[in-house]
């Protein structure tokens, strides 16, 4: 093979204008054209699959080079079924990695200019073959011959670990019925993550796809107090929990009642869920000002910031460490910082200040400064200054965290780290035999991949369960 | 600037949007559609109960079946509406029995847009925690709204069934608001008292009045209450001095009901917990009222908008 010219630079795919896309909540990258997305392909040197990088910072090892290679080669089928392979959601995790710290992270064209652009082709490949139907004929393909089996099994929680569990099984011929709290399924794919990263069609798409595989889908359904686990198990052979770290975590400052302060989970779930954006057309209201102020640095802070700008606010983002700290995706940073949300770095706050009617009206901070020294994260650690400022505000949205809910464990007695996640072992079982659990229900805040992962490697066990149990 | 202005600025999502939403023409004429293969619940009966209250019954198993006194439920009437909490009055045959106050859009909505044989998009619960049921002695359930009212029923109900000697006291501001006979706690108490503001039938005054006199005459063992918020934290210190265990409902505005947004939060005991999960029955001695009738106008201005746009879509106004 003559070797190949390394071209440096990215291909970049097309972006909605800046003006434009601030007004309303549509999709902002619009990815590549399948021109574009074979003159990507095409800087990808091919490492061999024993040893690509790429491969091994993907936290489901899809197989990237060989995917890459069919878009090459313009056999799109084939580049599906790589990824499929490994990953059964590539229109949501080609969108929402964080590409940066995983595959794209170790490519080794990035050691002389920019990584190839993995995340996009991977978005590409499954938005290109949705798009012509190609996916519907591979799927069709994959569970055209699929056993029959009488055994059921239940999934809590309708977010992707549930969901990949639950399709993963259903094409293995069980008898799958998902148990979903909220009115809608998805979970942070549906009540996080706005549509201007993540049209809420894509989702649609995976859940029309279980519906056709026979997976039945009770939402309303709040495992712990509808149903117990224990009810579950007499009725299904195995159960699968997936539900997730939905609770926020709240600063335990002065002032944290006031009116105005949302906490970042109830602000986007009024918005994406409850569509308050469209208020009054949708019924459920989100009120905020002018001058909004956004507590913390993760993607949660960023789709909060972002969101928020859309509805007219000037928005700033305040967090207690340092630029390079952040832990969103850089490509929402970068978005946020072209949309005009402000960065404040370094700020700690302490006390929200309210007016007379209980509304926030600003929020006072400690500043804060860099040590040295790094915690077991590798953040480099931080100490106060000594030094307070005051930001106004007349809207606060707390993004620093989410935790387990702890709802579903209130009626069962499956063993729980301090944190909440459940205890499992290497087959993710948890201390009770028969149930599974997966994604940040184990793991507290991670990936959308790392659950996608968890579902599909607990379906694999829970079969292996079943069929042992069968022959003893 | 003057003060016009600073109403202004106070004023919410932020003006301009607000503004163009409120502009757009035609309201939501919702066609209440199945929801796929998910659940829709079926309306099986719906009567007045006062010019102001009306009752609905649900028809909705799994959450008839779990449902214990002091949970609650959530619905949504349609795709495009709210969640919105509701207390319980009655779960027999596998349908939940509510009491509602036409309040706001929702509420106005259910009441005007759903007859029997309708079906809703959402109902989801039971939600919080169950009340300890178990012989106590001397109980009595106070109320003075409508979800107090259902509850006063369901609660004493258990309570009496547990062995207690069951005191009701139902409060109401006169005459025309109080509901028929056969809607009152009076079959499951074994003391009954039936107050109105005005005096116009029962005994004139409010159930504040009633525990006052109970307290002195030393027959009460624990209180339970819900209603108005105003008057449970008048309860609350009402009965503060003497001990008397007292635990009222904290109604707060809710999204999801299960946790996982925080919208509910008061204050109880100097620590943050959510009324959703961890109440919405709470010991009225540790909770810091001052916030939670505060933060119950949150949205005030915007509820109003909602519910003058749906009034004027059904030509009410
Ligand atoms: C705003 C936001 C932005 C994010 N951005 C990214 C990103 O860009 N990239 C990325 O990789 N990750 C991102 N994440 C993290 C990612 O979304 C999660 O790691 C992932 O969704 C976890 O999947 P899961 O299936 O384990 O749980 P979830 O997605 O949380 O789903 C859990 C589901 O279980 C349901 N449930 C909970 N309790 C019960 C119960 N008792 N009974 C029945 N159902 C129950 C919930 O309603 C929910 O639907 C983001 C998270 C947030 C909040
Ligand atoms: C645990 C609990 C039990 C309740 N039980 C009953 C009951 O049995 N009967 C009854 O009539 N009402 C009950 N409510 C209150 C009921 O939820 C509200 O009246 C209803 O949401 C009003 O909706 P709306 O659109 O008609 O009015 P809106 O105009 O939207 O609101 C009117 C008022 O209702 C309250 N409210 C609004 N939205 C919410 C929300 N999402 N969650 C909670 N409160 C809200 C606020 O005080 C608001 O000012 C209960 C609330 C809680 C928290
Ligand atoms: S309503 Fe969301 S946490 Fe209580």
């Amino acid at each position: 093979m003559p070797r190949r010219k390394l071209i440096k630079e990215r291909v970049p795919t097309p972006e909605r204008p800046v003006e434009e896309r601030v007004k309303d909540f549509g999709e902002v990258n619009l990815g590549y054209t399948f021109e574009l997305a074979q003159k990507e392909a095409e800087r990808c040197i091919q490492c061999p699959a024993d040893y690509a990088p790429c491969i091994k910072g993907c936290p489901v090892h899809i197989n990237i080079p060989a995917f890459i290679a069919k878009i090459r080669e313009g056999d799109m089928k084939g580049a599906l079924r790589v990824i499929w392979n490994d990953n059964v959601l590539p229109a949501i995790t080609g969108r929402v990695c964080p590409q940066e710290d995983q595959c794209e992270g170790a490519c080794v064209v990035g050691k002389v200019g920019d990584a190839v652009d993995i995340g996009k082709l991977e978005r590409f490949v499954a938005d290109y073959t949705r798009e012509k139907g190609i996916d519907e004929e591979l799927f069709q393909e994959m569970v055209s011959n699929r056993p029959e089996r009488k055994e059921k099994i239940a999934v809590v929680g309708a977010g992707p670990a549930g969901l990949t569990c639950a399709g993963e099984l259903a094409k293995m011929g069980y008898k799958v019925t998902i148990f979903e709290a909220l009115h809608k399924p998805g979970g942070v794919l549906m009540y996080g993550i706005p549509q201007f990263r993540l049209p809420k069609e894509i989702l649609e798409r995976e859940l029309d796809r279980l519906k056709r595989l026979g997976v039945e889908l009770r939402t309303d359904h709040v495992v712990g107090k509808t149903i117990t686990i224990k009810e579950l198990l007499q009725e299904y052979d195995a159960v699968f929990i997936g539900t997730g770290a939905g609770t926020p975590k709240l600063l335990n400052i002065p002032g944290i009642l006031s009116m105005r302060i949302y906490s970042a989970n109830e602000f986007l779930t009024r918005i994406n869920l409850m569509k308050a954006y469209k208020f009054p057309e949708y019924d459920t209201p989100v009120a905020v000002g002018d001058k909004i102020v956004v507590i913390g640095a993760g993607n949660t802070a960023m789709d909060a910031a972002r969101s928020a700008l859309r509805l007219g606010a000037e928005v700033t983002i305040a967090y207690r460490r340092g630029r390079e700290d952040m832990t969103a995706r850089i490509e929402e940073i970068g978005h946020a910082e072209e949309e005009g949300v402000k960065f404040e770095f370094f700020l700690n706050p302490i006390e929200f200040i309210s007016d007379e009617e209980g509304k926030v009206k600003a929020v006072k901070f400690m500043k804060m400064r860099p040590l040295e020294e790094r915690d077991s994260r590798g953040k480099r650690k931080i100490e106060p200054t000594g030094e307070t400022v005051t930001l106004e505000a007349d809207t606060v949205i707390i993004a620093i965290g989410l935790e387990p809910n702890r709802i579903i464990t209130e009626d069962c007695d499956l063993e729980t780290n301090p944190d909440g996640t459940f205890v499992v072992d290497e087959n993710l079982m948890t201390s009770t035999p028969g149930v599974f659990a997966g994604g940040d229900a184990i793991r507290g805040e991670a990936t959308v991949i790392l659950a996608m992962g968890d579902g599909k490697k607990a379906a694999k066990s829970i079969h292996e369960y079943i069929q042992s149990k069968k022959a003893s | 600037m003057g003060s016009t202005l600073k109403k202004v600025s106070q004023l919410l999502v932020s003006k301009k949007y607000l503004k163009a939403r409120a502009s757009k023409p035609g309201v939501n004429k919702v066609k209440h559609v199945n929801k796929g293969d998910a659940c829709m619940y079926r309306i099986t009966d719906k009567r007045d109960l006062s010019p102001i209250d009306y009752f609905v019954e649900v028809e909705a198993p799994h959450v008839a079946k779990a449902w214990k006194p002091g949970q609650f439920v959530v619905l949504m009437t349609h795709e495009k509406g709210e969640r919105i909490p509701m207390s319980v009055y009655k779960n027999d045959n596998g349908r939940i029995g509510m009491f509602i106050r036409k309040l706001g859009k929702t509420s106005y909505e259910l009441y005007y847009d759903f007859k029997p044989g309708d079906y809703i998009y959402s109902f989801v619960g039971p939600l919080g925690k169950a009340l300890k049921i178990k012989n106590y002695g001397n109980v009595v359930f106070a109320s003075d709204a409508v979800c107090g009212q259902a509850e006063n029923y369901a609660t004493l109900r258990a309570m009496k069934e547990a062995g207690n000697y069951t005191i009701s006291i139902q409060s109401f501001e006169n005459a025309a608001n109080v509901y028929p006979e056969e809607f009152l706690a009076k079959p499951v108490a074994d003391e009954y008292y039936l107050t109105t503001d005005d005096g116009s039938v029962g005994m004139k005054g409010h159930y504040l009045d009633v525990i006052k006199k109970l307290i002195e005459e030393d027959r009460v063992d624990i209180i339970f209450a819900g209603g108005k918020l105003g008057s449970l934290a008048k309860l609350a210190e009402l009965t503060r001095p003497y001990g008397i265990p007292t635990y009222t409902t904290v109604r707060q505005i809710m999204v999801d009901g299960t946790g996982m947004c925080g919208s509910c939060r008061i204050l109880y005991d100097g620590k943050v917990k959510f009324a959703c999960r961890d109440g919405p029955m709470f010991d009225a001695h540790k909770v810091d009222w001052e916030d939670v009738l505060r933060r119950d106008k949150r949205f005030v201005e915007l509820e109003k908008i909602a519910k003058e746009r749906y009034l004027k879509s059904r030509g009410v106004i």
